[in-house]
């Protein structure tokens, strides 16, 4: 009953903007719903018990690839977000096999390094990126002849690929893959006796995490029209880290949450921006300190899976 | 004789300068019973684990219904029939006995993300049928970590029964339980063998149960095996007194 509450107050917020009908408003709303999909990813891996600090990476792999596809192939930006996605899935296809042998915090640094050096190609690759100075002239997004040219086109662009990738992450989460992945993380010597191939499933939910960052990456390009290397570096980790654990781990619900929560977070925190860094850490400790399992668990017990 | 269904020849395992077991050779019969024992750092555990795939062998090798499986890690060990049970309980606490036993069966089938829909080669048991045969039909609905020690044992049992094994590797089965609990484990792992055609390789401490219901023994000490034969053999052979002397083990 709870959660029917909590489903109707997001589903409030999704109309607010028209309700307002502030451009502002309707930019922060766009940035809630494409900064969803990518926490998803994020929080895939968490629930096999990696902290994976590749995906601003895979993110920015997925925005440049989309923009590119489309700038110099020609490609319909639809298409080129979803083949720009399967970019970084391929790349964590490949890099998975050696990373996730690793457990804990060496995965954790080898993800920060990969990061750091798609960040370094970003910067330096002037030619196919644009390096510090950026990447201009990405169209507008367009699908079947229609032209999206206002931010609250964008948002709704980007609510339905929040709502779908959401579905598709509650899915897989509720599924016999969900009830492996959970076997995996919980006791890994008894599932693999029992036959599972632990690192098989592990770079599946890898790719999956990749291939959802990507497309959150090439909305996030066709939306913003200009990309540089900024947004996907160190500052990202540390928000979604912060979305996480605010939100909660436990459910594909929580990371929601902390996404509607913790994005709006620095337009409001406008005036003490040298203090946003103390605010987020005052607030993870917080969390971790007195709700591990992050706002979620106010609202509903685990067990019952939202 | 008919072919071992697994074979075990001139094994070998050493960390370091350690040599932990030293030379084994033996070989399991279809529908046998066949117990590992020795004192305290005779070499069992490390033997038990080469088999199910946690250790490679230095030298020598596995085999399994004649395939060569030494250094096979664990899971495909798994996928070949070969279920293991752990010393220590190991269920999945927070999840139902239902749950457990479901997720046995899908790990089993689904073992990596492209058998999704390919069959597993070994027939899956039914879930209920597996818990009715187990007397967990009543607990299916219980989280299992809130089940008693001994019915935790009797779930790990069932989850290697989930994979359809031709084989079941128990390492102490017998281990932490009270009394009445043993007699019971005793007693399912001879019906396990009877009524499941599974065999048994045990490794284990407690003698009642290994004289008891073991067709064949091997004993090793410090790594080396100093008898192999039926208990009444085993019982009365000069090595395995010495072996134990001045341990508190009474034979049975």
């Amino acid at each position: 009953m709870k959660l029917r509450v909590v489903y109707g107050l997001i589903l409030l917020l999704a109309i607010l903007p028209w309700f307002i009908g502030s451009r502002y408003i309707f930019h922060i709303a766009t940035m809630i719903v494409i900064m969803i999909p990518l926490v998803l990813g994020m929080h895939l891996m968490v629930r096999i018990g990696q902290l994976s600090l590749a995906h601003p990476a895979f993110w920015g792999v997925g925005a440049y690839a989309s923009a590119l596809l489309t700038m110099r192939l020609g490609m319909p930006p639809l298409l080129s977000i979803l083949v720009g996605a399967l970019i970084p899935s391929l790349m964590a296809l490949v890099l998975g096999p050696i990373f996730l042998r690793i457990k804990g915090v060496f995965f954790v640094l080898l993800t920060f390094a990969f990061g750091e050096i798609v960040d370094l190609v970003f910067q330096e690759w002037t030619d196919l990126f644009g390096g510090n100075s950026g990447l201009y002239g990405i169209p507008k997004f367009s699908i079947l002849g229609l032209r999206l040219t206002q931010i609250p086109h964008y948002y709704v662009l980007g609510l339905i690929a929040a709502v779908l990738i959401y579905l598709l992450m509650r899915a897989i989460e509720r599924s016999d893959i969900g009830a492996i992945l959970e076997s995996l993380n919980e006791d890994e010597m008894l599932s693999r006796s029992m036959g599972a191939n632990a690192l098989a499933w592990r770079v599946a939910a890898f790719v999956v995490s990749a291939f959802v960052a990507g497309i959150s990456g090439g909305i996030y390009a066709f939306y913003i029209g200009f990309l540089s290397p900024d947004p996907f570096g160190f500052q990202t980790i540390v928000d979604l880290i912060v979305m996480v654990t605010v939100g909660g781990a436990g459910t594909v619900l929580g990371p929601v949450l902390g996404a509607i929560v913790t994005v709006p977070l620095p337009e409001l925190l406008r005036d003490a921006r040298e203090y946003q860094l103390m605010i987020y850490g005052v607030c993870l400790i917080g969390f971790m300190k007195f709700a591990k399992q992050g706002l979620i668990s106010f609202i509903v017990d685990k067990r019952s899976g939202a | 004789m008919t072919a071992p269904l697994l074979l075990v020849e001139g094994l070998t395992r050493r960390f370091g300068g350690l040599i932990a077991a030293s030379d084994v050779s033996f070989a399991v019969a279809p529908g046998e019973i066949f117990g590992i024992i020795g004192p305290n750092g005779a070499g069992k555990t490390t033997l038990f684990n080469v088999i199910a795939g946690h250790y490679r062998p230095t030298s020598g090798r596995v085999a399994f219904e004649g395939t060569d499986i030494s250094g096979h890690a664990s899971d495909e060990v798994g996928r070949r029939g070969i279920a293991r049970t752990f010393q220590a309980v190991h269920v999945f606490k927070n999840e139902t006995v239902r749950a457990n036993l479901h997720r046995a069966a899908i790990l089993a089938r689904r073992h990596n993300p492209l058998a999704w829909l390919s069959r597993h080669p070994h027939a899956t048991p039914d879930l209920e049928g597996t818990a009715a045969f187990l007397g967990l039909d009543k607990l299916l609905d219980n989280v299992a970590g809130s089940l008693a020690y001994g019915l935790q044992k009797t779930v790990g049992v069932g989850l290697a029964m989930m994979v359809g094994p031709k084989l079941m590797l128990m390492d102490e089965p017998a281990a932490g339980l009270n009394p009445s609990e043993k007699i019971a484990a005793a007693a399912l792992i001879r019906r396990l063998r009877d009524e499941r055609g599974i065999s048994v390789l045990l490794v284990e401490h407690d003698m009642p149960l290994v004289m008891g219901i073991c067709d064949r023994i091997l004993v090793l000490n410090q790594g080396i095996p100093i008898a192999l034969g039926t208990p009444a053999e085993v019982k009365s052979n000069q090595a395995v007194i010495d072996a134990y002397l001045g341990e508190d083990y009474e034979f049975a």
